[in-house]
C-alpha cells in the first residue's frame, strides 16, 4: 500500500492507495504516527483508491480513531468504495469515523 | 620407495610472500630428489610449510593426513603420474576441493587440456622464473582459501539447516496438536438435541484458526448457540478465541447474568473484551433457540454471516449493522426475534468463506454465498455446506483459504 500525505490548515489528508489489511498495517501505522507526531487535530483518510479492508484494517482505523479521540483531535474518511463503504456500515464505522464525499466537506466540517 | 613425507619449515624469505599467511602448507609431489629439494627450499624460502613426497601414491597418503592448503605435483613420475594422482584427488571425497597444480617440462596446449581435463587446477613449469612460482602458488593459495571457506560455510549452513528443520517439525507438531484440541472442542456433528441435526466444515487459513464456534444446551428448553470470529489468523487469534470461548460457555453466562440472552450476553462480552492496543478485535454472534416454540432470539456484535433459509422460501441474512465487540464501550446490541419453522435451516459462517478473492481480487460475496445455499435446498445439510466449500474454493481457484472459513449448518427436523 502507498500513502501519501497533503497537509492543509485544517488537518492532515492520508491518500491511501491499495489495500489496507494485516500485510499492510505497518505502513499505516507509520503514516498516522507521523501525523500524530505533527500535533495533527483532523485526520483525513481518502480510502478513494482502497480496494479492501480486511479485519486488521478495520481493527486499526478504529484503533486510530480511538486514540485521536483521546486526544481530542478526529478523524474522518473520504470517499470509500462500495465494497469498504458496506464493509464500513456494517461494522456501524461511520459512528465512529464520519464519512464525507469530498474533501472540502471533510474539512469544513472539522473547522465548524 | 620412501613412505615418510619430508618436511621442511620454511623462515620468512623474502617479500614475495609478504601477501600470504606464512603458516600455509604445501605438499610437493616429485620423484626427482634434486628437483624436488630445489623446489622445497624455493618454498621454504618464500614462507611457506613444506611436505614432500616422491610419488602419487605417497603423496595421497600425505595429503589425506595432513590437509595441505595447496598441492604441486609432478607430471612424470613412476607408480602414478601427476595427472593419475589429479584424478585420485578428486575421486576422494577428503581431498576432492584441493587445490592441484601440475608440474610440467612442457607447456603444449595438448598436454595443458589433458591436465585441466584430469583435475589439475593450474600449471607450473619447472622452469619457471620465481616470480611466477610465486604467482601460482598464491593464486592457488588464495582460491583453496576460499574454497574452505565455501566448505565450512556450507557445513554450517547444513548443521543449522537440520536444526531448524528439527525445531521447525516440533513446532508443526505442537501445532497439529493444538489444532486437533479445537476440533476436539467444537459441537459434534449430528444431533446436538431432538428435532435440531447439525453439520458444520471449517478450515482455518493457517493450522490454527480464531473461528470458532459452539452449540449448547442452556436447559431443557433452550439451545444456546454462537460463531466468534477474532480479528486477524493464527495461533494469536487461536488463543484469544479460546478466551472469548470460555467466557461464552452456557455455565459461565448463567452463572455472570442468570441467562443466555443474546443482548445481554453481547452486552457483557463488549465489557469484557475490548479493542486491543494492536486493533484486535472479535465479531460475535448468539442466537438462543426456544426449542417448544422454535422461536430464535439473537443479537449480533458486528457479525454478519448468518443466513436463514426456508424450505419453500428465499433465504434472508439476518443481518444489521452493529459494531464489533471493543469498537464501542457503550454500544447497545439490539436483538431480533424470529419463529423457525419446520426444516428450516440456519447457517452461521465467518466472513472467510465468502471473503475468498478471485485471482482478479473479487470477492466470492455474500450473494454468490446464498446462491450457492439456495440451489441446495434439496441437499442434505452437510452436503449444502460442503457444496458452498467447494463453489468458493472454485472461485478462489485455490483450495486454501486466506482467512478462516467456517460455516455452522443446523436444520430443525421436527
Amino acid at each position: 500500500m502507498k500513502i501519501k500525505e497533503r497537509t492543509s490548515p485544517q488537518g492532515i489528508i492520508l491518500d491511501l492507495e491499495g489495500d489496507l489489511t494485516y500485510a499492510n498495517q505497518a505502513v499505516f501505522k507509520a503514516a498516522v504516527e507521523k501525523a500524530k507526531q505533527a500535533g495533527c487535530r483532523h485526520l483525513i483518510v481518502n480510502m478513494e483508491q482502497v480496494r479492501f479492508v480486511d479485519s486488521a484494517g478495520l481493527g486499526l482505523l478504529v484503533l486510530v480513531s480511538q486514540s485521536f479521540k483521546r486526544l481530542q483531535a478526529q478523524v474522518s474518511m473520504l470517499k470509500p468504495q462500495s465494497y469498504v463503504r458496506e464493509i464500513m456500515s456494517l461494522a456501524n464505522i461511520p459512528k465512529m469515523i464520519p464519512i464525507y464525499e469530498n474533501e472540502n466537506d471533510a474539512l469544513v466540517a472539522r473547522a465548524a | 620407495m620412501k613412505s615418510n613425507a619430508m618436511q621442511s619449515i620454511g623462515q620468512d624469505a623474502g617479500s614475495s610472500a609478504q601477501t600470504e599467511p606464512p603458516a600455509a602448507t604445501i605438499l610437493l609431489i616429485e620423484d626427482e630428489r634434486v628437483t624436488r629439494t630445489s623446489m622445497a627450499a624455493r618454498l621454504t624460502r618464500l614462507g611457506y610449510r613444506v611436505l614432500e613426497a616422491e610419488n602419487g601414491l605417497v603423496g595421497l597418503d600425505v595429503a589425506r593426513r595432513e590437509r595441505p592448503d595447496l598441492l604441486i605435483v609432478d607430471w612424470m613420475m613412476p607408480e602414478m603420474d601427476g595427472p593419475t594422482f589429479c584424478e585420485a584427488v578428486r575421486r576422494d571425497p577428503l581431498l576432492k576441493s584441493s587445490q592441484t597444480l601440475l608440474m610440467t617440462a612442457h607447456d603444449k596446449p595438448a598436454q595443458i587440456a589433458e591436465g585441466l581435463a584430469r583435475g589439475a587446477d593450474d600449471f607450473l613449469s619447472k622452469s619457471a622464473s620465481k616470480q611466477e612460482i610465486v604467482a601460482r602458488v598464491l593464486a592457488g593459495l588464495r582460491t583453496s582459501r576460499l574454497v574452505r571457506k565455501l566448505e565450512t560455510t556450507g557445513s554450517q549452513l547444513e548443521s543449522s539447516m537440520r536444526l531448524l528443520q528439527t525445531k521447525q517439525a516440533e513446532m508443526e507438531a505442537d501445532l497439529q496438536s493444538a489444532a486437533d484440541f479445537v476440533q476436539s472442542i467444537l459441537p459434534a456433528q449430528g444431533s446436538p438435541v431432538q428435532g435440531i441435526s447439525l453439520a458444520w466444515e471449517y478450515q482455518p487459513a493457517l493450522t490454527l484458526g480464531g473461528d470458532l464456534f459452539g452449540v449448547a444446551s442452556i436447559d431443557a428448553e433452550h439451545l444456546g448457540l454462537y460463531i466468534l470470529d477474532a480479528s486477524g489468523h493464527g495461533v494469536a487469534a487461536a488463543l484469544r478465541s479460546a478466551s472469548l470461548m470460555t467466557f461464552l460457555r452456557v455455565e459461565h453466562m448463567l452463572q455472570l447474568i442468570g441467562s443466555y440472552d443474546p443482548e445481554k450476553v453481547l452486552f457483557e462480552a463488549n465489557r469484557r473484551f475490548p479493542l486491543s492496543d494492536e486493533g484486535e478485535y472479535f465479531t460475535l454472534w448468539v442466537g438462543q433457540l426456544h426449542l417448544p416454540t422454535r422461536s430464535l432470539s439473537y443479537a449480533s456484535a458486528g457479525h454478519h454471516g448468518v443466513l436463514h433459509s426456508p424450505a419453500e422460501k428465499p433465504s434472508r441474512w439476518l443481518t444489521h449493522p452493529s459494531s464489533p465487540l471493543g469498537f464501542d464501550p457503550a454500544a447497545v446490541f439490539p436483538g431480533g426475534r424470529m419463529t423457525l419453522q419446520p426444516t428450516d435451516r440456519l447457517f452461521l459462517m465467518s466472513d472467510g468463506i465468502y471473503e475468498a478473492s478471485s485471482p482478479t481480487g473479487e470477492p466470492w460475496g455474500r450473494w454468490r454465498f446464498q446462491q450457492a445455499i439456495e440451489t441446495q435446498k434439496r441437499s442434505p445439510l452437510a452436503s449444502t455446506i460442503s457444496h458452498c466449500f467447494t463453489e468458493a474454493r472454485r472461485w478462489q481457484e485455490q483450495c486454501d483459504f486466506f482467512d478462516d472459513a467456517a460455516v455452522v449448518g443446523l436444520e430443525l427436523t421436527i
